[in-house]
């Protein structure tokens, strides 16, 4: 069985992409008398170049030899494991784009802030807790002063 | 000419303008100047607050973000021994050991000395090119045009570090990016029923997502690697500036030398301020009579290091400009802050638009100025600045990123697209794909099409690419530079090889 490396998995989330694009690109409108190269045409150049690339780098990958490795199954749940602080901030800044229209500028940015700093920086004490506090409130008014009464921005 | 630097110049030495200039330097300076930051993502976090100016405020805010963090590098590299940005690491090889050997106020000064002089010589080079450029690419057609977007891709693509394949692919998805939504024909593409994707991708959010959460999440793993200990510096610093006068007397060629360098790396495509950094700091030593000295904490490495990565700063204007082609990614994004406010970059902003080209020449005068005054009377506080945890940064960075892409249309789906294209750009640069390329395409994605088509309109044969002469010939200069980057990557790989080997 394959190893699964960055290459390989490159490869084929590409090739993945570029075959559900190309089926996509079905749906766009056809070429006319007035418009002989159709709307569909440059993209799938592109699609082609990706997919030639992809192959590429594929094939490349399967000519150098991998020491061999846990399964893919194992190897992602590593993955995870070693990047829990990397996935938990993308996490918090998808509830934050969430949570923004919802509960507002203010709170939300509260919430993002006061949350993600604790995540970096830890809660072991009072003071990382002050600094955590003050600028994420402090930060937050200043930055919708500035857009809202400087810049006039509205924001949510 | 005269008289529209002067209309330029009157409209930036309006209080307010002068303020942003200050302000836009300020924050370059603080960028540079923290290990991690770099000048795009100072320039990335400055963006949105030029939405709601006018184009001359919004882009001599710019500017002075440009010059400011082009040369923020110096205080982290000479009190820290770290580079702020990567455009400064040959900075530290002499301005660090003069440092530790108890004149960091002369390293600090010879720095900022060369840095001014670098982006004068620099913002001469912009001033006599740039027009000349111009003007001479105003006879580009749609076929020239064409072949000049793909060299630009490939070259940036190829100058990937090793990995060829990759960047010309990333080329390519980042122009597959731009297909998405009504297109000139007025045709929907991939939209996936979505209605917010009928308009597609807005350029920023995407740039923005790409770069910085690839850059500020790698910070916190590499944070997580290596476990940095807390560093105490010495701020405490004096500037002699009579030494300084007379360090910079005996550098007159190296100052020239080392900014001409910058300058032109600066205005190749896919290059910026680190290749120039290193280009001209091994020029410099090249040309010393006592070269062994170089990395002992000597003037001259210094100078030749900031005057070059200064010069980028109006090198790299001069295609952006001129041809409407950034070469690198904070010129890219630059030229996402001209489109916003309604100017296309290309030889016609020449003539469309000169008191606007004036404006950026007369920031990057000023700017250069007030970056001088701000490091040396500022120097203290930068250097404390510097020292400023990733830890706090990235969160608050992400912030100003979801609400600058928020800003720009007032639409949270652009937030969206800043997350989606943010887990993209982050899982791309664990695959090692270089982004440069991907952002550069998506930057001209619309360009080439429109350009390719309107050429094939007016001449249905796709030989006509290759019968006209300047388009053939950008063309052999594109496949010229991929064979150069193959040949590049086989003499890497084979020195590799080597030192491999050697160790066994």
């Amino acid at each position: 069985m394959l190893t699964l490396t960055k290459d390989r998995a490159l490869a084929l989330a590409l090739l993945l992409i570029v075959a559900v694009m190309w089926v996509e690109s079905g749906s766009i409108a056809p070429p006319t008398s007035w418009q002989p190269y159709g709307s569909a045409l440059f993209p799938r150049i592109l699609l082609v170049v990706i997919g030639i690339f992809s192959l590429l780098i594929l094939v490349r990958s399967l000519l150098v030899k991998v020491p061999k490795r846990p399964g893919a199954k194992q190897l992602i749940g590593e993955w995870f494991q070693s990047r829990r602080t990397i996935l938990a901030l993308f996490l918090l800044f998808g509830l934050y784009a969430a949570l923004l229209p919802v509960v507002g500028y203010i709170a939300a940015t509260i919430g993002f802030l006061v949350t993600s700093l604790a995540l970096l920086m830890g809660v072991d004490s009072r003071r990382k807790w002050l600094i955590n506090l003050t600028l994420s409130c402090s930060l937050a008014i200043i930055i919708f002063v500035v857009f809202r009464y400087g810049l006039n921005v509205w924001l949510p | 000419m005269t008289n529209f630097f002067l209309q330029a110049l009157a409209e930036v030495g309006t209080p307010s303008v002068l303020g942003l200039i200050v302000i836009g330097v300020l924050f370059g300076i603080i960028g540079g100047s923290i290990p991690g930051f770099t000048v795009t993502m100072a320039i990335l976090v400055v963006f949105p607050f030029t939405f709601a100016m006018d184009p001359v405020s919004g882009v001599s805010l710019m500017v002075g973000v440009f010059v400011g963090g082009y040369s923020g590098g110096i205080v982290s590299g000479v009190m820290l021994g770290i580079p702020g940005t990567p455009s400064s690491i040959t900075t530290v090889y002499d301005g660090y050991p003069m440092a530790q050997k108890g004149e960091p106020g002369r390293a600090l000064g010879i720095g900022v000395a060369s840095s001014f002089l670098g982006t004068i010589i620099s913002v001469a080079v912009l001033v006599f090119f740039g027009p000349l450029i111009a003007n001479f690419s105003m006879n580009f057609r749609p076929w020239e045009i064409t072949a000049l977007i793909v060299f630009a891709l490939t070259l940036v693509a190829g100058l990937s570090s090793g990995a060829l394949l990759k960047g010309l692919m990333a080329a390519a998805l980042g122009l597959l990016i731009t297909t998405v939504g009504y297109d000139r024909n007025s045709n929907l593409r991939f939209d996936f029923g979505l209605p917010a994707m009928g308009s597609g991708f807005e350029i920023l959010p995407v740039m923005i997502g790409i770069f910085a959460f690839s850059q500020l999440l790698g910070n916190i793993e590499k944070l997580k690697d290596e476990k940095s200990e807390t560093q105490k510096i010495d701020t405490n610093v004096t500037i002699p500036y009579g030494q300084i006068i007379k360090d910079m007397a005996g550098q007159k060629l190296n100052t020239l030398r080392s900014s001409l360098i910058g300058s032109l790396v600066g205005a190749l495509p896919g290059t910026g301020g680190t290749v120039a950094n290193f280009l001209s700091y091994d020029q410099a030593k090249k040309f010393s009579r006592r070269p062994e000295e170089f990395g002992t904490g000597i003037p001259s490495g210094i100078v030749a290091s900031e005057a070059s990565n200064s010069a980028v700063a109006g090198g790299a204007f001069v295609p952006t400009l001129a041809l409407g082609i950034p070469g690198d990614l904070p010129m890219a994004i630059m030229m996402g802050v001209l489109i916003l406010h309604g100017i296309t970059p290309g030889p016609m902003m020449f003539e469309q638009n000169p008191v606007l080209v004036g404006a950026i020449y007369a920031s990057l005068l000023i700017g250069a100025v007030v970056m001088v005054l701000c490091n040396l009377l500022l120097v203290r506080w930068f250097a404390k600045i510097s020292l400023i945890p990733q830890q706090i940064l990235v969160p608050v960075v992400l912030m100003l990123c979801a609400i600058g892409a928020y800003a720009l249309n007032n639409n949270l789906f652009d937030i969206w697209v800043l997350f989606i294209f943010g887990i993209i750009g982050y899982l791309l640069w664990k695959a090692e794909v270089p982004l440069t390329p991907l952002i550069l395409g998506v930057v001209l994605g619309d360009n080439l099409e429109r350009q390719l088509f309107r050429a094939l309109e007016l001449n249905e044969s796709w030989m006509t690419f290759l019968t006209r002469p300047l388009s053939a010939l950008f063309l052999a200069l594109a496949v010229a530079s991929i064979l150069f980057s193959l040949y590049q990557d086989r003499k890497i790989q084979r020195l590799k090889n080597a030192a491999l080997r050697e160790n066994i």
